[in-house]
């Protein structure tokens, strides 16, 4: 008789817990994404690309501010635009130009793309935070963002290798990316040749961004939302 | 030789242009490329102007070459985009790619270039407007309607694969309405809104922005018309308040009008205010102040000074030339009847102008020195036309004396006031003098009794007040005048205006009384009362002089030896003088005694010698 009620009870207990336990997986999708170096958190693939979305499109936005406040105070009438044609470092990493491109090619290929496109944005990024610091009259509203790009490609260059762990997981097996070599001509003592090197790095890394940002929410679209966002 | 080759050269081309200009014709102007849009980020079109065509038929053409590549193309289509526009399609257009574009003009003269357009197709995205906008007013049961609307993104742009990520604004506003309400609607195609004011014709419209574009334009617009709102509820309910409001209006307005009066009386209680006896309201509304004041007593108000302070002490005689008396308080007071000092009409020191005779006498010799100086006065006396001219003023104020009460300013004293205030003609005097009289008549009992004054009904203290008045000149020190002596004095006034109207006449001293009172006769029944009167003066001697006054209550009347001299009577015998008086016809006679009676007028003046009329006496002794 002892041992019925026994396993009544542990019979009682088991479906308590598998309820508990179903409960709690039900719920564990709105559960706030993994806190800072826990190892077994699954956060899904949806909110990874939305957070990879964001930061990507925050990134674009002040790229793209960045460069006006260079181009509005330092590049009147210079003609820096005509010199800054085809001088971008990342060139050589072969993107798609229009929509179809990008469409044709698969996703997997794409999210590399992206992800050595952000690598090779690694150095000089830091470079260019070092040597915006170092001008006199140091412009608050170019240095603060370059210090805010800066760390924010750090978290999503995380995001993507947490994206491209779920999806492509041999990602950093491939690690191509571009090397830059600017670093002499930010630091030229000539004004007129370091502000082309300096108006040069923005508008590259304006146009960067916002490929990363444009491919980023392509494959949003197509990965998560099945090409109907 | 060179130099004529380079003169004809340069002559040609002088011709050259001249023949130009003359002809209107030239290069064309300078193109500029002045905007470039794509709606999609997928095809792109840029526009220019033309500039002037220099009179000639001009082509444009646009050519680019992008950025990487060293081949210059020609733009695919002029068309599409309308005139002076070059449509890039989607074969041509590349995106993260800067494409240098170059507008040329030519035409017979020549061409000229535009300056080169650096276009990145990535930064120029500007899309349609959304389409399809509908409205749709919902009502739910338990809750407010409000506004659904919805809409689709332009057909161009490609969301559903992520190529452009659209962000959506709605704004409406009512039609009448001037301001626009905005709002942000993110990446939704749909939108509530919830603050509607009812029975009004709303406007909407939608627009879009790329990611990282330009806003389209706002979409055509759209109207809805909200029902009005049937707040039944709320429709009772005011009725009900007004109703309500109403009915405790009404009830409000009938209370008052039913105990409004006796509300305000416990509201409000009134304010109980001074009654004067004899006080005649009529005269205050009229605004004859000086006949209130009059009727009070005052004839100058507010009082300039106190009348206590000038009460008079004593009474003192004045047995020198001019026969008057002048009752002086002041021990400076000489013999002389006339004395600068004495005169002096601003000294207030304790000379009385209420009370004493003393004002009366000064008052008197005012016009017979000078009468317009009285402030001045003078050694010489000119007792003709002073006296005559005091008589004359006694007469007509005996009437108006009559007819009110005349108020004895304390600071009758003052005699710059009266005197100054009326020429030297004689008729001035009249009124002058009378208000001495009058002054030195109420002496005796105005201050502190203006009220008592206007009872002309009591008779009874008349007596007392005769005793009272002439006491009152007996006495030394301040004689307070009693109310009963005001108002005996005022009623011995008031009884007597035949007296006063009739001209002044002349009594004799009849007898002494035991308590010092004289017994005055009519002047004219010096057969009947001369012989009784053993001091009286003889038809010679019709005057009597009061020379001096023993033990502060007997007058000592001597002869006047001056035929014109009149006699001062300063005691009234009350039950005499009025018979006697009014015996008296003494108008007859009274233009001869006017002329010459002044001094006696102003002895007469102490203590109620209203009927004792020194023109009477005038008139009996002569």
């Amino acid at each position: 008789m002892d041992n019925k009620g026994s396993l009544l009870k542990g019979s009682h207990l088991l479906l308590l817990l598998l309820v508990s336990n179903l409960l709690l997986c039900k719920s564990a999708a709105s559960l706030p994404i993994c806190p800072n170096g826990a190892v077994n958190c699954h956060v899904s693939l949806r909110e990874l690309f939305d957070r990879a979305v964001i930061l990507s499109h925050y990134i674009h936005n002040l790229s793209s501010e960045m460069f006006s406040e260079f181009d509005q105070r330092y590049a009147q009438g210079r003609g820096f635009i005509s010199k800054a044609i085809n001088s971008c470092h990342t060139s050589s990493l072969s993107t798609p130009e229009d929509k179809e491109q990008a469409q044709k090619i698969p996703p997997k290929e794409l999210l590399t793309k992206v992800y050595s496109v952000m690598r090779s944005w690694d150095e000089p990024l830091y470079h260019l935070v070092a040597e915006v610091r170092g001008m006199h009259e140091a412009p608050d509203a170019i240095l603060s963002r370059a210090i805010e790009i800066e760390e924010q490609n750090k978290r999503l260059l995380e995001g993507m290798e947490k994206i491209a762990g779920q999806i492509h997981p041999g990602i950093k097996e491939n690690e191509v990316y571009s090397v830059w070599t600017g670093l002499p001509s930010l630091q030229k003592t000539d004004e007129e040749a370091r502000l082309f090197a300096f108006y040069n790095l923005l508008h590259c890394l304006r146009r960067d961004s916002h490929k990363i940002d444009n491919f980023l929410k392509l494959l949003k679209c197509r990965i998560i939302y099945d090409s109907n966002c | 030789m060179k130099e004529n080759v380079v003169s004809t050269v340069v002559f040609t081309l002088l011709l050259f242009l001249n023949i130009h200009l003359l002809n209107g014709q030239s290069l064309p102007g300078k193109p500029v490329i002045f905007k470039c849009r794509s709606p999609e980020k997928e095809t792109f079109t840029c526009w220019w102007n033309p500039g002037s065509d220099g009179g000639l038929p001009t082509n444009y053409t646009l050519t680019y070459h992008k950025e990487g590549e060293t081949l210059t193309h020609e733009c695919p289509d002029y068309e599409t985009g309308g005139p002076n526009s070059c449509y890039f399609d989607k074969k041509h257009t590349s995106i993260w790619t800067i494409y240098i574009l170059t507008v040329n003009a030519t035409n017979q003269m020549g061409s000229i270039s535009s300056e080169p357009l650096y276009v990145d197709v990535t930064y120029i995205v500007e899309p349609d407007p959304p389409v399809n906008l509908t409205l749709e007013l919902k009502q739910p049961e338990d809750r407010k309607p409000y506004l659904w609307m919805k809409w689709l993104p332009p057909t161009l742009v490609d969301v559903r694969s992520g190529w452009l990520t659209l962000q959506y604004a709605i704004r409406l506003k009512p039609e009448k309405a001037d301001e626009w309400e905005i709002h942000f609607a993110g990446q939704q195609t749909q939108f509530k809104i919830l603050s509607l004011y009812p029975g009004q014709k709303y406007l909407v419209q939608v627009r879009c922005k790329p990611d990282h574009g330009f806003w389209s334009a706002w979409s055509p617009e759209n109207f809805i018309q909200i029902p009005s709102d049937s707040t039944m509820k709320d429709t009772t309910m005011w009725i009900f308040v007004a109703v309500l409001s109403a009915v405790v209006c009404l009830i409000m307005v009938w209370a008052v009008a039913l105990k409004g009066y006796s509300m305000m009386i416990c509201i409000f209680p009134p304010v109980p205010g001074p009654k004067i006896k004899g006080f005649d309201t009529h005269l205050l509304e009229k605004g004859k102040s000086e006949e209130l004041l009059s009727a009070l007593g005052c004839q100058d108000f507010p009082p300039t000074s106190d009348c206590e302070d000038l009460l008079v002490e004593f009474l003192e005689v004045d047995d020198s030339e001019d026969q008057q008396l002048m009752p002086g308080h002041s021990k400076e007071h000489p013999s002389q009847g006339m004395k600068p000092t004495y005169l002096d009409p601003d000294s207030d020191s304790g000379r009385g102008s209420c009370d004493s005779p003393s004002l009366l006498s000064e008052k008197c010799e005012e016009p017979q020195a000078n009468p317009p100086t009285f402030q001045t006065p003078e050694g010489t006396e000119k007792p003709d036309n002073p006296k005559a001219n005091v008589i004359h003023t006694w007469n007509p104020q005996s009437t108006s004396l009559g007819n009110k009460i005349p108020y004895f300013h304390s600071d009758v004293s003052k005699s710059s006031t009266w005197p100054l205030s009326q020429p030297p003609g004689q008729h001035n005097y009249r009124s002058s003098y009378h208000n001495i009289a009058d002054m030195c008549n109420m002496a005796a009992g105005t201050i502190g009794a203006p009220v008592t004054l206007l009872d002309t009904t009591d008779k009874k203290p008349l007596e007392t007040g005769e005793e009272g008045i002439a006491a009152k000149q007996r006495e030394v020190g301040n004689s307070h005048p009693k109310t009963d002596q005001a108002r005996v004095w005022l009623l011995s006034q008031e009884e007597t205006p035949f007296i006063s109207a009739k001209p002044l006449d002349y009594v004799e001293i009849h007898k002494v009384n035991k308590d010092g009172a004289l017994a005055l006769l009519p002047k004219h029944k010096e057969d009947s009362d001369q012989a009784e009167n053993s001091s009286s003066p003889e038809t010679n001697k019709e005057y009597a002089k009061v020379s001096r006054v023993m033990d502060n209550n007997i007058l000592v009347l001597v002869q006047d030896p001056r035929a014109p001299n009149l006699a001062l009577f300063e005691e009234l015998a009350e039950e005499d003088l009025p018979a006697t008086l009014q015996q008296n016809q003494v108008e007859k006679e009274l233009p001869s005694f006017t002329t010459t009676q002044m001094p006696s007028n102003c002895r007469l003046q102490l203590g109620g010698l209203d009927y004792l009329d020194p023109a009477g006496f005038a008139h009996s002794f002569q």
